[in-house]
């Protein structure tokens, strides 16, 4: 299997592992020359190897498909991506600092909104914003952490540079398959880690409990709790692999009770107190008395008792509103107004159609853009106007001109590559990458994260949802 | 261990039990049925009375066919006393709780439900009928044998024996009260003729035939016949076993003392003597009581472990 320029060409777009002049970037330098020194059948040999492993420790994720859901096996390929750790080490301060600026700001728009006084951000912004929540104004959580976990998406443009494509400070999810990539290439390929000096990811988990006892309000062996929809979740896989592997008891809903401002797990010992609920489900489901009073779904009086400072829940409630797409376009602003810092990673350049200029430019320049909804994920609602017919475009011309505030544009990112196993060759594929950044009293950041691949040749969506594929990503050291 | 997975454990015993059971009460009827004369009165609608689903089954609009019984108890979804219903039941329960539960168990139960619905329908039209049955019968042994022999007995275990004990007990009281009920309103020549076949049945719809003829006594005789399913300390399809593992799980549980009252009245009833005395209204009596003191246990369960605040 080879990957020389006969063979393998990238074109214009940035390739993870090899150069544009054919040769292997100096961090891959070592896995490429294994890969090359492969024979083509070897290869897909490792490949199938690699999917029976996921079938045997049934790696799984849930898609819903006309009403039924069905467990699929997670799609992992056999080559692995990889970063140079001096790039790394400079990323990982990069989220550090934004997502403390993003804590910082989510904290004042809920008490102080200093920020919004001082109009460095529009307040009708935030409070247009859906995911603004009344019931928590005017507290604050331990630490002053809303964003407990944060999923950020990185992706690196055709000049080599890396963006922040969005920040999932909701429910992010994909952890587990980082943690179970590496496992499994492990397994398959243990001669080429003996090679390198790649840094384990299998530390998160125990910075993940760490983080969670941190936030909690008891400091003497706090009680646990990860809270899932339950099994039709498609999440459910890491939401019960993530309970399992931190010791936390694996709850519903129903599992949970109120009682004087302290939340109890019905067990069969009687109820026992909960210090802190890693929750997976969305903040309108989490209390009906809160939230939603038609609701079937949640804990009544949870928000009570968090506010009284007897729970801690991470994400906090609210954090959401950090994850708004137009807020996205002032994260800049957002880390020198509570910084004084510059972005290390910068933004992708983005027009919010809310202002009138931004929208009229979108407009104008819609087949070359990509164009989100303010408040969704998973790559739903979208257009990625170079691959949209014109019909596509017109609709998307009424949906911005009916509510502008709802959408933002950006340009078609050239979206960097590396090889990919398609069929019998290997191919250029594009990804992205999401790192998950744990912020209780201290900050720490995974060691690379969820390497997202687009499947189809030229496609960028990279969501498992949506045919999207994945990579074991290796944080490589060089020997200096 | 939380309580909602205590529950749904507790009734993945249930429900298998009652798979078993069903299958082997309709499959021990169809013999029977086959060795009696019509005019001795014993009908398909029999079964119905035995799992308590009289009116339903009316409701449901089902004749008193050989046919429509059989669909009623074997095939059809919606009815929560059908064979098919148990198995969705505990496959639904088993999926809930896969962490607790050894993952051959998921397996087995997710194949034999799906196996087992398409086959039943069949069975109820009398094809394979017997085939079918003894295989369901012979796989829910396959999955108690699995979850008995490869998981710890501990919480999650005991809630599992809660459930099948209870059921176990359960059905085997129905199943002495519908008989005896059946014997004292027929004609007593017919009776006297066909008797050992009924009571042989009896035995045999709890799988106690053999055990019964090796250590009480070759001839089948009624009031032996309930003595032994009731009273047996050594069989372990008795009722008195039955009682005898509830309280053993019940004791190795956190909070069990809650259950003592409930449980030393279902005790009580148990020890209350059956003889040859015994008329079968005092013996339909005994049962229904019987019947009610294990579902005061069951709410007990269910307000100690299941629902606690």
């Amino acid at each position: 299997m080879t990957l020389t320029p006969d063979t393998y060409d990238a074109k214009d777009f940035y390739d993870e592992l090899v150069a544009a002049d054919g040769s292997a970037r100096s961090h891959a330098r070592q896995m490429v020359d294994y890969f090359s020194g492969m024979d083509p059948q070897e290869l897909i040999d490792r490949q199938h190897a690699v999917n029976r492993t996921i079938e045997d420790m049934g790696i799984s994720f849930t898609i819903y498909s006309e009403g039924d859901n069905i467990d699929r096996a997670w799609p992992l390929d056999v080559i692995p991506r990889a970063m140079p750790a001096a790039e790394w080490d400079r990323i990982e301060e990069g989220l550090k600092q934004r997502v403390h600026a993003l804590n910082l700001f989510i904290d004042d728009l809920y008490n102080d909104r200093k920020i919004l006084k001082d109009k460095v951000v529009p307040a009708e912004i935030i409070d247009s914003s859906k995911n603004y929540l009344e019931p928590c104004k005017g507290f604050s959580p331990r630490h002053g952490v809303w964003a407990h976990i944060c999923g950020t998406d990185l992706v690196r443009g055709d000049d080599g540079t890396v963006y922040v494509l969005e920040d999932n400070l909701r429910v992010p999810s994909g952890v587990s398959y980082m943690l179970e990539n590496r496992n499994v290439i492990k397994r398959v390929f243990p001669r080429l880690f003996k090679n390198h000096r790649i840094r384990p990811v299998s530390e998160y988990p125990t910075e993940l409990s760490r983080m969670l006892e941190s936030i909690a309000p008891v400091d003497d062996t706090p009680t646990i709790a990860v809270l899932t929809p339950g099994i039709y979740n498609s999440a459910y896989f890491e939401h019960s692999y993530l309970a399992r592997t931190i010791g936390a008891e694996l709850v519903e809903g129903g599992d949970l009770v109120v009682e004087d401002d302290h939340v109890f797990l019905r067990s069969i010992d009687g109820l026992t107190p909960v210090h802190t609920i890693y929750r997976r489900i969305d903040d309108v489901f989490i209390d009906p008395e809160a939230f939603r009073p038609d609701s079937l779904l949640g804990i009544p009086g949870i928000i009570r008792a968090w506010r009284a400072g007897n729970v801690a829940l991470a994400n906090a409630p609210g954090s959401g509103v950090a994850d708004d797409k137009v807020v996205y376009s002032y994260v800049p602003e957002i880390i020198d107004y509570y910084l004084g810092e510059e972005p290390i990673i910068p933004n992708v350049p983005t027009w919010r159609c809310s202002d009138p200029q931004h929208l009229e430019h979108a407009l104008k320049n819609l087949p070359d853009l990509v164009v989100k909804p303010a408040n969704e994920s998973g790559g739903y609602g979208m257009l990625v106007g170079p691959h949209a017919s014109r019909s596509e475009h017109e609709q998307f011309r009424r949906l911005l001109k009916a509510d502008p505030r709802n959408y933002i544009a950006q340009p078609t990112l050239k979206l960097s590559t590396a090889p990919t196993l398609c069929g019998d060759a290997l191919e250029p594929r594009h990804l992205d990458l999401r790192p998950f950044i744990l912020s209780g009293k201290d900050q720490s950041v995974t060691a690379g994260g969820l390497t997202r691949v687009a499947m189809r040749k030229g496609s960028l969506v990279v969501n498992s949802s949506q045919g999207g594929g994945s990579k074991d990503t290796w944080i490589v050291e060089e020997a200096s | 261990m939380l309580s909602r997975a205590a529950e749904r454990v507790y009734w993945t015993g249930r429900y298998l039990e009652r798979a078993e059971n069903t299958a082997r009460l309709v499959q021990q009827y169809s013999q029977l049925l086959l060795d009696l004369p019509e005019e001795v009165g014993v009908e398909w609608t029999e079964l119905i009375r035995i799992v308590g689903a009289a009116e339903d089954f009316r409701q449901s609009g089902f004749e008193s066919t050989e046919t429509d019984v059989l669909r009623f108890l074997l095939a059809e979804s919606d009815s929560a006393s059908s064979l098919t219903f148990s198995l969705r039941m505990a496959r639904e329960n088993v999926r809930n709780t896969r962490d607790l539960l050894p993952q051959e168990s998921w397996e087995n139960i997710n194949e034999l439900y799906h196996d087992a619905r398409s086959r039943l329908t069949l069975a109820a039209r009398g094809e394979n009928r017997f085939e079918v049955l003894s295989e369901c019968v012979a796989r829910c042994q396959q999955i108690n044998g699995v979850l008995t022999g490869t998981m710890s007995h501990l919480s999650p275990y005991h809630f599992l024996t809660l459930g099948q004990a209870l059921e176990r007990a359960d059905m085997t009281s129905r199943i002495i009260d519908v008989v005896t009920a059946a014997y004292t309103n027929h004609d007593e020549r017919l009776v006297r003729r066909y008797g050992s076949t009924l009571w042989t049945n009896v035995l045999k719809s709890v799988s106690a035939f053999q055990m019964y003829r090796q250590y009480c006594q070759p001839q089948v005789e009624g009031r032996k016949v309930i003595a032994f399913v009731l009273n047996d300390t050594a069989f372990p399809r008795s009722i008195c076993w039955c009682v005898n593992s509830i309280e053993k799980s019940v004791a190795e549980l956190p909070r069990g003392d809650a259950l003592e009252e409930p449980l030393k009245k279902l005790r009580a009833q148990l020890d209350s003597p059956v003889d040859a005395d015994s008329s079968a209204e005092t013996i339909s009596e005994l049962m229904d009581t019987l019947q009610k003191r294990l579902g005061d246990v069951h709410f007990a369960i269910a307000d100690n472990w299941f629902l606690p605040g």
